[in-house]
């Protein structure tokens, strides 16, 4: 019972983040039409520049939001220096064909990770650091049973939440979110709405952003630091939104919990050697059965 | 050049061949044995490189996994050469069969999937070879790997041309494989089986309205591709060792900048692009050698550099150099 | 007020648009008929800089609006209502109607809810439906919740395309004729493209009939409408 009990726990603190990368995923997705395989290699720079606050001894929460700051800066100018110039580029030859139009912005993503890593290695060291939790991570004592859930997994899971729900409200409550979805959901009648696309796209990758360099803040106090870490947690993030659906932000949520315990349970009553296995039975079982994902829409794999 | 006949296809190819192994063979013989050693690798990735030229420049589809491809055809090799003695001219053949089997496998899935989708679980599969290499521990050695080389001439070769350097028979060994991969992709790339690849890549909707059956076609074109690969993974291991190390995500997306550095639809493109990557750490030493740098900023400056100027081609020339003057006529 | 002169638009090799010269007249509806391919369509993307042109100039209020970027023409006070219903069916009809309005939130910010209420006085059935998701619309409620979510902009000039495509001869009335009151009750500017020339020369004061990506004939609509010779030869009836 303890250990299920556990599972259940981990599983949910982790799921929480998992979530907030797959959700980043989806919204540069909807926004802009390109898996952003860069996002975790931004959330590990953002992560960096907290821990070099911390280090210089400014508080935890500056630190914290000053990630948040820096993760959504450099997402608003990836797209406006990278990905924008790219999309511009459709008339040339290379780009004039479907798949490559799909596949040409990957492999910019994919060299923006190398750029983002190899910087990081050359400011930071390679050398993993250790990277603070704003709360404890010991279990809760109660009756002297020292229970399976820590007051972090509490911050993660209440944080993710929050964060969750002012995102929520950002997409339907706001004119800017009504934008967003309107640019992501059909490009030609946005721009006939008098909507500026190109910006609604860069704040696609700004929220993106901060939402990766959230989850590169509440992973690390558990893995470490290091140019490299976050690129499992990529994988997760990705799995998770194919799982729920990539083109929805709801889909999202429920991949990253539905990994989040996958990954937790085989932890506990398997090996966690198994686990990246696992993984990729979930990734390969949900593109035979329901490619679309969980939550998807039925035209969601456009090329 | 659509319209050549397969005889004389086979010629231009056949020539092309002849003069590369010539001119490889004629620089390669100039230089020191440090830089023969980084030649091989560079024919070795070479094939590697094909396989992306072949699967993402002419179908169109993007795989970030080839260097899984690769260690199917690494771990093939050794394993024949160690369990069952056989000689690697025999071994890499062989294994070659196993990463066919590997994209047939890859292509049944791919031929489903889109875009993003396709990268995305390939990449998920390169990142699962240390977790298989660990979990059948007996077979795959774990982290530790198998060790195998190229090992030494045989008599005849050393009689016939004087007993070569280590890193001669390297460059021996890697040459006549990079040949042939070359003779093969020269020869799709003009038959009318890349013809088709083109037209898949280009129009999907309308190429099947041509009665092309892209799925079938996208399959082949992964078993090609990946024959390449697997090759490449091959000869890649046999400077010493194959293991999860040797064969890293990081490798796939190196093999994936060369080929769009180079121009991700020619094969001259393919080459210079190997010679980029191979040779920019050397470069990079030879140009900053004089400053004194931190251990940490060497280390990471190769990686820096390569992956900023694969933004830089994919932003402002997405043809990459051998397609500047493709690029300029359009 | 909107005038083009020898405008080219070309979809690589396919010449769409050959040298069209035409004007739309202020507080008139200008009709652009003509069969399938005739390069209507173009034509009007081409205004709203959706399509680029190879040469030949569009000015509106005597200044060029060529090069412009789709979300700027809009802004200068022309509003493009496209072939097929254009809505986002996964979002709510007075989304869909808002969206129009985004633009104009910071500075018109209480003119925004006058303007949308406007069009449900003007189309009452979208009042009913304003919670639901576009998709669940008829053909004939699409095609006016298009027409809205481009009058909400407060254009001066609308493009229309096709309105009646797929839609039933009672439903189609009905829209042209809400067109035809609006421009008279508040001097809307209207060039209406329709491959229905009947109903479109019906209601317009002026009619410019293309073929080919050529302009045939330029006259008020109710000559165009009496000279069968044309019709015959053009139209096919």
């Amino acid at each position: 019972m303890n250990t299920f009990l556990a599972a259940l726990s981990l599983g949910a603190s982790r799921g929480a983040t998992f979530a907030l990368v797959a959700l980043g995923l989806v919204i540069v997705w909807r926004g802009a039409g390109i898996v952003n395989f860069a996002q975790m290699g931004q959330a590990m720079f953002s992560t960096y520049i907290a821990s070099t606050l911390i280090t210089n001894g400014y508080s935890y929460w500056i630190a914290f939001f000053a990630a948040l700051l820096s993760g959504a800066v450099l997402g608003a100018l990836l797209d406006i220096f990278i990905m924008r110039p790219l999309s511009n580029k459709k008339q040339s030859e290379l780009l004039s064909s479907e798949s490559m139009r799909s596949a040409v912005p990957v492999i910019a993503s994919l060299g923006i990770l190398g750029a983002l890593q190899a910087l990081a290695g050359i400011i930071w060291a390679a050398e993993e650091r250790g990277f603070p939790a704003p709360a404890k991570q010991e279990g809760f004592t109660v009756a002297g049973n020292v229970l399976p859930f820590t007051s972090f997994d509490v911050f993660v899971v209440s944080i993710v939440t929050v964060a969750l729900i002012l995102t929520t409200l950002f997409f339907t409550k706001t004119g800017i979110g009504l934008a967003m979805r309107a640019t992501a959901l059909n490009q030609e009648v946005a721009k006939l709405s008098g909507i500026r696309t190109n910006r609604t796209r860069t704040i696609s990758w700004a929220i993106s952003g901060a939402a990766s360099s959230l989850a590169g803040l509440l992973i690390t106090p558990t893995s470490n630091l290091s140019p490299n870490t976050l690129d499992l947690v990529l994988i997760v993030g990705f799995t998770a939104a194919v799982v729920g659906g990539l083109d929805s932000p709801a889909g999202a949520v429920l991949g990253g919990v539905i990994l989040g315990m996958v990954i937790s349970f085989v932890t506990f009553y398997d090996t966690p050697e198994d686990v990246f296995l696992a993984i990729l039975a979930v990734l390969l079982l949900v593109l035979i059965i329901r490619p679309r994902g969980i939550l998807g829409s039925k035209d969601a794999r456009r090329v | 050049m659509s319209n050549l006949k397969v005889k004389s296809i086979a010629r231009i190819s056949l020539i092309r061949t002849l003069i590369f192994s010539a001119l490889i063979l004629l620089v390669g013989l100039q230089f020191d044995a440090y830089n023969q050693a980084q030649l091989a690798v560079v024919l070795i990735l070479f094939i590697g490189v094909l396989s992306i030229t072949l699967l993402t420049g002419i179908s169109g589809q993007l795989s970030l996994g080839q260097g899984a491809l690769m260690a199917v055809g690494g771990y093939s090799t050794a394993l024949l050469m160690i369990n069952y003695k056989l000689s690697l001219w025999v071994a890499i053949p062989l294994s070659i069969i196993s990463s066919a089997i590997a994209g047939l496998l890859l292509g049944v899935a791919a031929a489903r999937l889109r875009g993003p989708y396709l990268a995305g679980t390939t990449l998920v599969i390169a990142l699962a070879i240390p977790t298989i290499a660990n979990r059948f521990m007996s077979v795959f050695k774990g982290d530790e790997g198998l060790q195998v080389d190229v090992g030494y001439p045989p008599q005849w070769f050393s009689t016939f041309f004087g007993e070569p350097t280590y890193e001669q028979w390297q460059l021996y060994v890697a040459l006549p494989f990079a040949a042939v991969a070359l003779f093969f992709a020269s020869n799709i790339l003009l038959s009318r089986t890349g013809r088709m690849w083109r037209s898949i890549r280009d129009n999907e909707s309308a190429a099947s309205l041509a009665g092309v059956n892209f799925a079938r076609q996208k399959i082949y074109v992964f078993i090609i591709s990946s024959t390449f690969a697997g090759l490449s993974g091959a000869l890649y291991g046999l400077r010493g060792l194959v293991g999860p190390s040797v064969y890293p995500v990081s490798l796939s997306l190196l093999l994936l900048t060369a080929a769009v550095l180079g121009g991700i639809r020619s094969i001259a493109g393919a080459f210079i692009g190997t010679v980029i990557v191979v040779f920019l750490p050397d470069w990079i030493e030879l140009i900053l050698g004089n400053f004194e740098l931190s251990e940490q900023v060497s280390n990471y400056l190769p990686a820096l550099i390569s992956s900023l100027l694969l933004i830089l081609t994919v932003v402002i020339n997405p043809a990459g150099v051998a397609g500047v003057k493709l690029h300029k006529h359009k | 007020m909107l005038k083009i002169e020898n405008l080219v638009t070309r979809f690589g090799s396919v010449v769409a648009i050959d040298g069209i010269s035409m004007q739309a007249q202020e507080s008139k509806i200008t009709t652009v008929i003509g069969a399938n391919g005739a390069g209507k369509s173009t034509l009007l993307r081409t205004i709203s800089s959706l399509e680029h042109p190879s040469s030949g100039s569009i000015t509106w209020k005597g200044q060029s609006i060529i090069g412009k970027r789709p979300e700027d023409i809009v802004r200068l006070g022309i509003a493009h209502v496209p072939e097929g219903h254009a809505v986002i069916s996964e979002l709510s009809v007075e989304e869909n109607i808002s969206m129009g309005s985004l633009f104009r939130r910071r500075k018109f910010k209480s003119d925004i809810t006058t303007a949308i209420d406007e069009m449900y006085a003007l189309f009452p059935r979208l009042k009913e439906r304003r919670k639901q998701l576009a998709g669940t619309l008829s053909g004939g409620e699409r095609q006016m919740l298009a027409i809205s979510r481009a009058l909400v902009s407060r254009p001066q000039l609308l493009l229309l395309d096709e309105p009646s495509l797929g839609l039933a001869p009672l439903v189609v009335e009905q829209i042209i004729d809400s067109v035809n009151i609006l421009c008279r009750s508040t001097g809307l500017s209207v060039l209406l493209v329709e491959q229905n020339a009947n109903t479109a020369l019906g209601v317009a004061d002026h009619g410019v009939l293309l073929a080919l990506g050529k302009v045939v004939a330029d006259r008020p609509a109710s000559e165009l409408k009496a000279d069968a010779k044309l019709r015959a030869a053009y139209l096919g009836y």
